[in-house]
């Protein structure tokens, strides 16, 4: 038996990811705004959520299988977009994709990603989503928008919670940068995690390679946060959704939504889906829980739209309380990371099918057999409670 | 200053701090009474008020700025008064006045500080606000609230919950007397923090600079611990406000709130504004947080009065729970030490530049430009349940 068939849990491979991930990219992805009380209660609120248990329902024949946006997946879940994958792991963003393919779930490219669009429709066969960021070069953007339509992305995530990046102060005190310096202490972070060194020298996929080469002006890449405050455009706004779909083409999913009103305005301008989010936590610190927020936006919108949401997603169960509450699925970054950094393409793998398999027997054990007919029927109590102001 | 460069944190300046201050006077600060239940849920209870997250407004051209008590401030923030900030870092009411100026926020000078009402005035170009606690010598108050307008203090904090101490367990395993004892210990902890201990010889002040020379019977330090222990006036009423008002001819703010009843009769008597307090947690134990009482007080008094509040403030994001729940400003008392211990003035500046920082990205995450826009709109919940 394999490690990695020993990991049991999400958290089995994030602890295998710790050992063999160098600590300033483990700790980029392990990390949320400020005192992290977001990223926190992402994970924690979960566990406010009791299910019904029904017996003596015929098991046989279950079906874990959906739709996300029209297109049959095998699971209601995504890969959510995730800044520097290819420096978990070598090439990370395309042994995602392709982990993702087999499974026959949608993987999305992140603008910040170190495999451009390019990399991984070389490397992949089926359509993925490709994630952008609003920023002032609008012919970049524009160009972005081509090339995930060249490359014959089936949709769009437009990111609008991250205008401003909130401080994770981990990658501070780390001197995080992308590519990274070679500065004593990294020299022996890879020292001691050989294999990922390694692999990252049987690569030459180092840098942002959306960006790099594709910007107008002569950009500093080695600083994400530099990038970030001096490009990201303030300005974006509702109106932004119509020229993006109109020149993408194709369905546009609006991520970063954690308000009612701002789901309703989302989808006034045109989303064809929303992501309940709140960045992983790594925004606003402060803000509810995603799990928490969403039931009130299913009211106001899930009758319209498709309602997907992330954050703090780590188990089957996880999963399935996300459904029972109202969206039509959900995106899972850290799963993905944590699997990536434990084993490549065979880690995201392992992961995949532990969130499946739980999934599985435990929507049996709710008496269900089958995931599209999963919802507030299933839940026992839910103590998360709705905004109330102040 | 690479090292204070490097604190991310009001927390990482608390750690510097602790390495470089004596233990006493780091524990001093570093305490509340009893139990200090209270002072940990002042920190604690921010935890329950969370934020609505709102997207896709227009992010450009951001303020901070803000009045308080009608003078114009960098942000809605005051240092407020903390005793013996000069046993921190030698001088430290003039490192911590020289940042809040050269910040744009008001400094509060404390009765009990070690550097005089006179030796910051000195120090630093804009007024200051100075704090008084009501004492049993009349004219001795009297002459400090004439010191205070002849310094051109702009503001007088009248402290309305010290008329008897909390009992702060530290201060008495420490053997913390005011002013400090050169005890063994005392002098082995001077050795361990040759920094602070240097300092020192050359401060300008190392006793109660407001106090000695100044107060009758006050002469040297022996009679200083005495003299404190009688102060304290316990016959304090509503009508000391009006007095003080009328002896200072300026704006007089009311510190110690922690009732909607009392917020009430402040105002009655002639409160400029309020600060909703508990003392950091230094006097009532088993008093709820100031972030808790906030929302009612506002709700009682808010139309009539500015309301500021301190307690447990750390962070950019703690200013603007405060903020939304209806607070006109916040006082920050530990941070500003934090930030003396951990490098004196460019320590405060740091501590200053990290809320600033905080407050601004949070701001707009909220979705709003100007944060005299914050209010109720912007919580998710406040699960902090009002009295019962």
């Amino acid at each position: 038996m394999s490690a990695l068939d020993r990991a049991l849990t999400i958290e089995d491979l994030k602890a295998m990811a710790r050992r063999r991930v160098p600590r300033q990219f483990f700790d980029y992805i392990d990390s949320g705004a400020y005192t992290e009380g977001t990223y926190r209660a992402n994970e924690d609120d979960f566990k406010k959520i009791t299910f019904r248990q029904r017996v003596a329902v015929n098991l046989e024949n279950r079906n874990l299988s959906s739709t996300l946006l029209g297109r049959p997946v095998s699971l209601p879940l995504a890969i959510a977009p995730v800044g520097s994958t290819g420096m978990t792991d070598a090439d990370g963003e395309i042994k995602a994709a392709r982990a993702a393919e087999k499974f026959g779930i949608p993987f999305t490219l992140s603008t910040m990603a170190i495999c451009s669009i390019e990399d991984v429709a070389e490397n992949t066969t089926k359509p993925f989503w490709f994630q952008l960021y609003v920023m002032k070069d609008r012919a970049y953007i524009e160009r972005l928008i081509d090339r995930a339509k060249a490359a014959k992305c089936s949709a769009l995530v437009l990111t609008m919670d991250l205008q401003i990046l909130g401080q994770r102060h981990k990658d501070i005190r780390n001197g995080l940068t992308a590519p990274p310096k070679f500065t004593p202490k990294f020299v022996a972070e890879m020292m001691i995690k050989p294999g990922w060194g390694l692999r990252m020298l049987g690569t030459n996929r180092r840098t942002f390679r959306n960006i790099a080469g594709h910007v107008s002006d002569a950009v500093n890449l080695a600083s994400l946060s530099e990038w970030t405050r001096t490009q990201f455009d303030l300005t974006l706004n509702w109106k932004d959704i119509a020229w993006i779909k109109k020149r993408f083409g194709g369905p546009v999913i609006v991520k970063g939504i954690l308000d009612p009103e701002d789901a309703q305005l989302a989808i006034d301008n045109g989303a064809d889906a929303i992501v309940v989010s709140n960045h992983g936590g790594r925004q606003l610190d402060g803000a509810p829980s995603t799990i928490r927020a969403l039931p009130a936006i299913v009211d106001v919108v899930g009758h319209k739209t498709e309602v997907l949401m992330d954050g703090g997603i780590r188990s089957g169960q996880d999963l399935l309380k996300a459904l029972a509450l109202g969206a039509k699925g959900a995106l899972v970054g850290r799963i993905m990371a944590f699997g990536l950094g434990a084993g490549g393409e065979a880690g995201v793998a392992r992961a995949l099918e532990i969130v499946r398999k739980e999934t599985d027997t435990s929507m049996a054990l709710m008496g269900e057999r089958d995931i599209r007919n999963i919802g507030l029927h299933n839940i026992y109590s839910n103590d998360l409670e709705r905004r109330q102001g102040y | 200053m690479t090292t204070l460069g490097n604190a991310l944190t009001i927390g990482d300046l608390k750690t510097r701090a602790r390495r470089r201050v004596p233990r006493q006077f780091f524990d001093y600060s570093e305490s509340g009474s009893w139990t200090e239940q209270t002072f940990r849920a002042n920190e604690s209870d921010f935890a329950d008020v969370l934020f609505r997250q709102r997207v896709a407004t227009d992010l450009r051209h951001r303020s901070l700025a803000s009045t308080m008590v009608g003078q114009q401030v960098s942000l809605p923030l005051a240092a407020g008064p903390a005793a013996i900030c000069g046993l921190q870092i030698a001088n430290g009411e003039i490192h911590a006045a020289r940042a809040c100026q050269k910040f744009g926020i008001p400094f509060t000078l404390s009765t009990m500080s070690i550097c005089s009402i006179e030796q910051v005035a000195e120090a630093v170009d804009a007024p200051f606000w100075f704090q008084v606690y009501t004492l049993r010598d009349k004219p001795f108050m009297e002459r400090l609230i004439d010191r205070a307008k002849a310094a051109k203090c702009s503001a007088l904090v009248l402290t309305m919950d010290l008329q008897i101490l909390g009992q702060r367990h530290a201060d008495i395993r420490n053997g913390m007397k005011a002013p400090p004892r050169m005890t063994p210990g005392f002098l082995m902890e001077l050795a361990g923090k040759p920094g602070w201990s240097l300092g020192m010889l050359g401060a300008k002040s190392r006793t109660f600079g407001n106090v000695v020379g100044h107060a009758q019977d006050v002469s040297d330090l022996s009679s200083l611990s005495t003299w404190i222990a009688e102060q304290f006036d316990l016959g304090l009423s509503w009508t000391e406000i009006a007095w003080v008002k009328k002896r200072f001819q300026g704006p007089v703010i009311v510190k110690g709130i922690l009732d909607a009843e009392d917020a009430r009769q402040a105002v009655a008597h002639g409160a400029d504004a309020i600060v909703v307090s508990n003392h950091g947690g230094r006097q009532l134990d088993g008093a709820p947080s100031s972030i808790r009482v906030l929302r009612e007080i506002v709700e009682a008094v808010g139309a009539k009065t500015e309301v500021l509040m301190d307690g447990g403030i750390r962070s950019g994001q703690d200013l603007l729970k405060a903020l939304a729940l209806g607070a006109k400003g916040a006082f920050i008392g530990r941070p500003v030490l934090y930030g003396l211990g951990a490098g004196g003035e460019a320590g405060v500046t740091r501590a200053l530049q990290i809320i600033h920082d905080e407050m601004d990205v949070t701001l707009a995450l909220l979705g709003e430009r100007d944060i005299r826009n914050v209010g109720p709109h912007n919580i998710y919940t406040n699960e902090l349940e009002r009295i019962n």
